[in-house]
């Protein structure tokens, strides 16, 4: 990121965000015909894999009958073999997998929405991700909007203080203690799915556990990465990704919604973060390096 | 008529059948880097490996009882 968009005499002593760097790289942009065929794709090879079950089914349950009939225990054997196998690429059939690019495609219209309101608003530094009331606590209905995940971007000065109880509480776009903009975070839906999966709760766990638990999840259940690190130290967490899903939003160059708020991924596990500690996360630096296809994120916990 | 697996074979055959699907399953899921481009349900997977073990296990029991 070039000096002449971040001036040094605008910072103030206050500041304490590393600029994200991001080594650029040639955008990959997926045609519209690749988009069309995808589900195309995913109807015909699970169709296959249901074919392929029927097929085994089929010929398994009549052997089985056969076998009765005739009294053959070589056919009964086949038969269970083939019924059993029958069964299992039916049941494994995969139903809701879809491409990664897709996934990604789908999150790019949100970030480049994200990236108008900041060019306008001209944001002065990363984004605080609040930490919500748990769900299932009891708040008067004039503090629902407590419950919501949201990332609080600050557009006068650069300040690590988090906006008012009332203002969060309103579910307010616009914020005037500390001036800034109030969003939900772009890695709500992920965070949601964590904390399906943590069946023990985001808000019961330790940072310790999280920063174990977290990397196995996102690449066992997930998927989302091919290898993950993290981290903790005093009040900092780092995390280092390869191989993330989500890459390609990186690619975009100048894109200040990635380096504010990070991608899904980076942006749930600031989320998770701040539920498991109760207090405001921010990301200090984000180095996202195409070529090895890393992303390094040093997140900071702020006194909330 | 009627059917021709006695006891003993059904359980022979669930535990062979459960040690090929578990060690399936393991290894799935142990090595993520080759096992994320096998779009496949692994824990469904697994599920099916453990009740065929375990349905080996009520057979050995019918046995000794």
């Amino acid at each position: 990121m070039s000096e002449e968009e971040h001036p040094t005499e605008a910072r103030t002593e206050e500041t304490t965000y590393e600029q994200p760097t991001i080594t650029e790289a040639p955008v990959k942009q997926q045609t519209a015909e690749e988009q069309e065929l995808n589900p195309k794709l995913k109807k015909i090879s699970l169709t296959r894999t249901v074919a392929i079950g029927i097929a085994f089914l089929i010929p398994g349950i009549l052997a089985l009958g056969f076998a009765i009939r005739a009294n053959s225990q070589v056919l009964a054997f086949i038969g269970l073999g083939l019924t059993l196998w029958g069964a299992v690429f039916l049941l494994i059939t995969p139903v809701e997998y879809v491409k990664a690019d897709l996934v990604t495609a789908t999150a790019a219209p949100a970030y480049e929405t994200i990236e108008r309101i900041l060019k306008d608003l001209k944001p002065k530094g990363n984004g605080i991700y609040i930490p919500p009331y748990p769900k299932d606590a009891y708040l008067p209905e004039h503090l629902k909007g407590l419950k919501e995940s949201v990332v609080f971007i600050p557009t006068a000065t650069t300040t690590t203080a988090t906006p008012s109880i009332e203002e969060i509480a309103q579910s307010k776009f616009l914020l005037q203690n500390p001036k800034g903009i109030c969003i939900t975070s772009p890695g709500l839906g992920l965070l949601t799915q964590f904390e399906k999966e943590i069946r023990t709760g985001l808000t019961r766990i330790g940072l310790e556990e999280l920063c174990e638990t977290l990397p196995q999840l996102i690449l066992e259940n997930f998927q989302l990465a091919k290898e993950i690190d993290m981290s903790q130290e005093k009040d900092q967490v780092r995390i280092r990704i390869a191989d993330s899903i989500y890459m390609s939003l990186y690619r975009k160059p100048n894109q200040k919604s990635i380096q504010t708020l990070g991608c899904p991924l980076i942006s749930a596990i600031a989320g998770a973060i701040a539920i498991t500690t109760g207090k405001p996360v921010t990301i200090q630096a984000l180095n996202a390096n195409i070529d090895a296809e890393t992303i390094e994120v040093t997140y900071r916990i702020l006194e909330g | 008529m009627h059917f021709p697996l006695s006891i003993s074979d059904i359980s022979l055959w669930l535990a062979v059948t459960a040690i090929i699907l578990l060690i399936t399953s393991e290894l799935l899921s142990s090595s993520t880097e080759y096992s994320r481009n096998l779009i496949i349900e692994k824990k469904r997977l697994r599920l099916i490996a453990l009740a065929l073990g375990v349905g080996f296990m009520i057979t050995v029991i019918m046995r000794i009882f």
